[in-house]
């Protein structure tokens, strides 16, 4: 199943929805798609002025271009999600989730697609790192195929 | 996501006694068609997507808990990411906080292994009530 | 020697903006660089800084800025920018701004940007940036010597200076047409007022949106962005070459906050994208009053804008407001006031916001001629302008000082 993951380049998640035989969307993958073509040269990511229109279909023209560019690419990840893993308020988000904004939209977008979503607190011990590894696995687990 | 490359960061938890030298000569030895750079964390590599899937098999078969794995949407030394070009790129400190955070997660991933699979999902932390509070408060006069 | 610009910024890649950001530094010869900060060190940032915004972007800005003020990376300038229409990313711009120029010499700019945003929009902003850097020595010029002419080619007007031994010995400006046809023209009245010939004249300076046509024509010694000659030119002809000052240069195209030290400029914004915003504004509105407009400040001073209140800052609708008053039996004082006063609120609310308003506060640029407007920048800031004398020349005087320096 496609799991969209939240922080969307999130290691810890990409590495344990893969581990747990599921496939992560992440915005590691859209990048790439951006990056590899070589039709566009606006570095670093060949993000387009149209990019940022097509983000205009989740969030308004009065909303901060970073927020539609972001959207443009993380918002068809979310619409071809089966499911999805949330971590809470994680101490890290810098680069593609830097904008707290975007964030919070694509949080709401998610559950708004009324599809199957775990959120997990980002642990601070060995116990807590067990409840969220834990956790994952299950929910993972019980998602079949 | 393009056929053409894949390419991975693999990352060696703090814990693990692997070294990043150790790692790179390791995954050389599973396929000729792989590029490999050394970093500080581990390192990047870089193939077609039939490669990636037999190299990342054996790395987690070898590494098993001790190293963790993501794509990476540059290509590997791509100018428009590189750290001598313009300094740090911003998803940098993203990875060096998760790197910290992998001990905890390594461990976890060990005990279910052997097979301690229970966890307790701790309940919420209410505020207190306005009832309480004003008790309190006024337990202070 | 490549100036290295530190960029601290929000949302540029995901707004397709970074690579106008980077092609504009490059063409004018700098390179847009990162500060190296680590993930502890971010954490650190916020505690000494107290602000923690919840985008980690604008968190990992501050770490930035603290890792400038701290030396522990080496940068010529800083550009500050984030997107437009976010509240959180505007109020750490500021702050960040304010914290670079209160812990760093380097020269700061800002600039909340559009997916729009263009390389061209940045160019004089990255020039200017690069100028006071690369032509520091140049720029602490405070004499003329020999004899030199600046030629300041604006949007609305085109004007010449011509100096000889730190004196104005020649003046002309025209309304601008054909770039090297206005040029000569004021350049010829100049010389015929100083009684010189063209052969005479050692060096040229250009500025201005004609600069580069006007610099290869004229084969000017010094071709350079409005901001840093505009300044030199502002603080000579107040003579307030030493210590601060903040310079509002409200132009016919777009209008100028500086704030200087030693005339040197560190902080500067440029706005541009509203003619409401503008000399145009009052262009328009004495066309429609039928009064010229040399004649719109005096009408202002007897007036009350109070009386007058627009409900509108664009210059269609606010002018249409202007009119209706009018008819409602509003005096022409009353309009003309409320008209200067609508110009200096959004020059305070758009470009003074941006900008450390210090005093003296030298209004200059052919706007400063109506006392109107400068009565209404006096009364929006709480403090009375300086206009030097000849305030309308600045860029073209400018040019003229800053040329003597390749004699």
């Amino acid at each position: 199943m496609k799991i969209f993951i939240d922080p969307p380049n999130s290691m810890i998640l990409f590495d344990l929805v893969e581990r747990f035989g599921h496939e992560p969307l992440s915005t590691m993958a859209v990048i790439q798609e951006k990056v590899d073509n070589i039709e566009v040269d606006m570095p670093p990511m060949n993000v387009t002025l149209d990019d940022v229109v097509k983000g205009l279909k989740y969030a308004g023209v009065e909303v901060p271009s970073g927020v539609r560019g972001r959207m443009a690419l993380w918002g068809p990840m979310i619409e071809a999600a089966d499911a999805a893993i949330i971590i809470d308020e994680p101490p890290f988000s810098f680069g593609c989730v830097g904008c707290d904004r975007s964030n919070e939209l694509a949080k709401y977008l998610l559950k708004r697609r009324k599809i199957p979503c775990l959120t997990v607190k980002y642990p601070s011990n060995e116990e807590e790192a067990k409840t969220m590894v834990g956790q994952i696995k299950d929910f993972l687990g019980g998602l079949g195929e | 996501m393009s056929e053409a490359r894949i390419t991975r960061i693999l990352m060696i938890s703090p814990d693990s006694s692997v070294t990043s030298d150790q790692l790179v000569r390791k995954v050389h030895t599973i396929d000729d068609g792989l590029s490999v750079k050394e970093t500080c964390y581990g390192c990047l590599i870089e193939s077609d997507e039939k490669t990636m899937s037999k190299v990342m098999a054996v790395v987690r078969e070898t590494y098993h808990n001790e190293v963790f794995s993501k794509v990476r949407g540059f290509p590997m030394g791509d100018p428009r990411r590189c750290r001598a070009q313009h300094g740090t790129r911003p998803g940098y400190s993203q990875l060096e906080a998760e790197w910290e955070c992998l001990p905890l997660i390594q461990s976890a991933l060990d005990d279910i292994d052997a097979g301690n699979t229970e966890y307790t999902v701790p309940e919420e932390k209410k505020p207190l009530s306005v009832r309480q509070m004003k008790e309190i408060s006024e337990a202070f006069r | 020697m490549t100036i290295r610009i530190a960029e601290l910024s929000c949302g540029t890649e995901y707004s397709g903006v970074q690579f106008e950001i980077e092609s504009a530094a490059r063409s004018v010869g700098a390179k847009i660089v990162y500060p190296d900060v680590s993930y502890d060190q971010v954490k650190e940032a916020l505690d000494r800084f107290g602000f923690t915004p919840k985008s980690p972007q604008l968190q990992l800005m501050i770490a930035r800025a603290i890792s400038l003020a701290d030396g522990k990376y080496d940068a010529d300038a800083v550009f500050i920018t984030t997107c437009f229409r976010c509240a959180e990313a505007a109020l750490v711009r500021n702050e960040l701004r304010r914290f670079i120029q209160e812990n760093t010499r380097l020269p700061v700019v800002t600039y909340s940007f559009t997916e729009r945003l263009k390389a061209s929009q940045l160019l004089t902003r990255m020039e200017a940036l690069v100028t006071i850097v690369s032509r520091k020595e140049l720029l602490a010029r405070e004499r003329q010597t020999g004899l030199t002419a600046g030629l300041d080619s604006g949007s609305s007007t085109t004007k010449c200076v011509i100096m000889e031994n730190n004196k104005i010995i020649g003046k002309a400006w025209t309304t601008s047409g054909d770039v090297v046809q206005s040029a000569t023209q004021v350049l010829n009245e100049a010389m015929e007022m100083a009684g010189v010939e063209l052969k005479q004249i050692e060096a040229f300076g250009t500025t201005g949106y004609g600069r580069f046509t006007l610099g290869d024509h004229f084969k000017a010694k010094l071709v350079q962005e409005e901001l840093t000659v505009n300044s030199k030119g502002a603080v000579w002809l107040a003579n307030r070459q030493k210590g601060e000052a903040t310079i509002i240069d409200i132009g016919g195209m777009d209008n100028k906050a500086i704030t200087v030290r030693d005339g040197v400029p560190d902080n500067f914004t440029m706005g541009g994208i509203c003619a409401g915003a503008s000399g145009r504004f009052l262009e328009m509105t004495a066309k429609r009053l039928k009064v010229p407009i040399d004649q719109l400040g005096d009408y202002a001073v007897k007036g009350n804008w109070v009386n007058a209140k627009m409900n509108s800052y664009c210059s269609v609708f606010g002018i249409q407001d202007l009119v209706t008053t009018l008819g409602a039996g509003k005096t022409f004082e009353d309009v003309a006031a409320a008209a200067c006063h609508s110009v200096a609120e959004q020059v305070y609310e758009q470009q003074l916001q941006e900008v450390d308003v210090r005093r003296p506060i030298i209004q200059v640029g052919g706007t400063s001629l109506n006392k109107g407007l400068v009565k209404a920048i006096g009364e929006v800031l709480g403090d009375e302008p300086i206009v030097p004398a000849d305030s309308q020349y600045i860029g073209a005087v400018g040019g003229a000082l800053l040329s003597s320096g390749f004699l």
